[in-house]
């Protein structure tokens, strides 16, 4: 019978430096050797060097970090908005049941309405500008990070509440003390999410109408049935949601260094 | 008597004999077409600006041609590459997209006309002052998208009338012209001539509208197929564009009786609805007029060569002959 630690060391494999990239380079391969055959046409499926190319050029000119940059602030912003909301709100309705019971339906409600419904009405409301892409891309962060509040606050041990009060500690000392250090791993946990859906936010927002921004670039590039560009201007929102991502995971492993201690 | 009866009944057989040839018609009469599914795409959505194709479908003229018009909607951009991919025969898309799509190579043609004047136009308040495209300079303008049709138009228009497109502050606003007009927002809008302008009367804002038409011949929505079903399927190309221009003429001549097929086929179509659209229908057939239905105006093609490669769209000329052609035209 294998031993617990035999068993432990099965559920986490160490996997060689040398395989990590292995998926991706595996996919290149593929995807180059599609293109070499002719199986699709270029305007279906460039190759890779097309895509290359076009991500160089487009870097060169300036455009690239010109619709970047636009996108960038949208996800910024947005983020910033919806976890300030999303912060806010879900505390509340973590320490007062009564604001729950009246407010989640009415939350729950608003976040089955499709994004790419709503973002048509937010341009007529906010304007084409910057606004109702943060907006948009809020509105995206809001529900997870939300979510995430309410149950990583909800979930310190009811032990450790009486020990506070034992202690006498003050509200806001059960607060600041205790629930918000213990929320955090779930609440960061809501954040990594909320960073990749800010991203969709801002370019669904940009797809409604924008003239600026990755969303606006690959709509251009679609006019122009430039693939390789749709395909160059994706990877890099893809780019930016990995980044987004690993700041995240960053800043949790920083801030709860105590906890893996 | 035997031999009156014997001329009676001979000249009975003769007649019964000429009855039934007169019944199953001259010898020379072709037999009816086998009719086939045919995929149309059309963009965007049902809508009673594609009346030729409603009417075509319900007075059976497609069916009469040998095909049965399955219609589908998408994005024109995909619609050209489903065609230039040989995914689907036929689409209805603008004319500038033939181009854009051959510069990369998609071997997408035009082969039957339908606007013969572009569409796209500019709208301002009545009482804003703009009446021309000189009265835009310095002003705001809001444009759907920066590609397609309205974008082209755009651009021809200022290429024409050499105006500086730094001149004039663009907003890409999405296709919310008559709410952010009505709003204020914008000090004018790059709209569809016979689509906004009326909207925006019917909610109290008279426009004056620039028609990008009046300035430059542009070649505009048409039917495209691949030059792999001109040259394995002309005859499918020819029925199609036959049929097509058959509708495009029966849908002029009687709007009225259009828009009564607009009404099986376009969803959304009540009494609070049907007398908007049907103007929208009526001034989209002055669009339509020229002098020979369906037929490809080589200047127009000429000139939007021009405006794409002035707007840096087109590296390039490209060889016009191959992008548009009307030898399957009725």
């Amino acid at each position: 019978m294998r031993s617990a630690t035999n068993r432990a060391v099965s559920r986490n494999p160490v996997v060689p430096g040398w395989m990590k990239p292995l998926p991706v380079v595996l996919t290149l391969a593929l995807w180059e050797t599609v293109t070499r055959l002719n199986l699709l046409p270029p305007y279906l499926l460039p190759s890779p060097e097309a895509v290359a190319q076009r991500l160089f050029q487009t870097a060169q000119s300036g455009l690239l970090f010109q619709h970047l940059a636009a996108t960038l602030q949208e996800v910024l912003l947005g983020l910033a908005l919806g976890l300030a909301a999303a912060t806010g709100l879900g505390t509340l309705l973590a320490k007062s049941p009564v604001a729950e019971k009246l407010l989640s339906p009415y939350i729950v409600a608003s976040q089955s309405i499709p994004t790419v419904a709503i973002a048509p009405l937010l341009v007529i409301w906010f304007g084409p500008g910057r606004l109702s892409k943060i907006l948009i891309s809020s509105l995206l962060v809001f529900f997870p990070v939300l979510v995430n509040t309410v149950v990583g606050i909800r979930s310190v041990p009811e032990d450790l509440h009486d020990l506070m009060r034992i202690l006498k500690a003050s509200p806001w000392q059960i607060f600041t003390r205790l629930e918000l250090p213990a929320a955090l791993p779930v609440y960061l946990g809501g954040v990594r999410v909320g960073a990749t859906l800010s991203v969709i936010g801002a370019v669904v927002g940009e797809f409604v109408g924008a003239d600026e921004g990755l969303g606006f670039l690959i709509n251009v590039a679609r006019g122009m049935y430039d693939t390789a560009l749709v395909f160059a201007a994706v990877f890099v929102l893809i780019a930016l949601a990995l980044s987004l991502y690993g700041l995240v995971s960053l800043i949790e492993r920083r801030v709860l260094s105590w906890q893996l201690n | 008597m035997k031999i009156q009866w014997t001329w009676f009944l001979l000249i009975l057989v003769m007649i019964l004999s000429s009855a039934c040839s007169t019944a199953a018609g001259p010898a020379e009469t072709q037999p009816a077409p086998e009719i086939e599914d045919v995929r149309l795409i059309l963009p965007y959505r049902p809508d009673v600006q594609f009346a030729p194709f409603y009417v075509g479908m319900k007075d059976g003229i497609f069916k009469r041609s040998g095909i049965n018009l399955l219609i589908e909607h998408t994005q024109e951009t995909d619609a050209v590459t489903l065609v230039g991919a040989g995914e689907v025969p036929f689409a209805v898309v603008s004319g500038e997209q033939v181009l854009l799509a051959r510069a990369q190579g998609l071997p997408v043609v035009y082969v039957t006309a339908w606007y013969q004047d572009y569409p796209v136009g500019i709208a301002a308040p009545a009482e804003s002052g703009i009446e021309g495209p000189q009265d835009l300079e310095g002003k705001q303008v809001g444009i759907p998208v920066l590609s397609g049709a309205s974008y082209v138009g755009y651009r021809a228009l200022l290429y024409e009338e050499s105006l500086d497109p730094d001149s004039i502050y663009l907003d890409t606003i999405g296709y919310h012209q008559v709410e952010l007009l009505l709003e204020g927002i914008e000090d004018a809008v790059v709209i569809y001539s016979a689509n906004e302008p009326l909207q925006l009367e019917m909610m109290g804002m008279p426009v004056n509208v620039i028609r990008v038409s009046d300035y430059v011949s542009l070649a505009s929505n048409g039917l495209i197929t691949s030059e792999a079903m001109i040259e394995e399927r002309p005859d499918l190309v020819r029925a199609m564009a036959a049929a097509f221009v058959t509708s495009i003429k029966k849908s002029m001549a009687d709007t009225t009786y259009a828009f009564s097929a607009c009404m099986e086929y376009v969803d959304g179509l009540d009494e609070n609805t049907s007398s908007i659209q049907e103007k929208i229908l009526q001034e989209s057939t002055d669009f339509w007029e020229g002098e020979t239905i369906g037929m490809s105006d080589p200047e127009a093609w000429q000139n939007m060569q021009d405006v794409l490669l002035e707007m840096e769209l087109l590296s390039e000329p490209l060889s016009l002959e191959e992008a548009y052609t009307n030898e399957f035209l009725p």
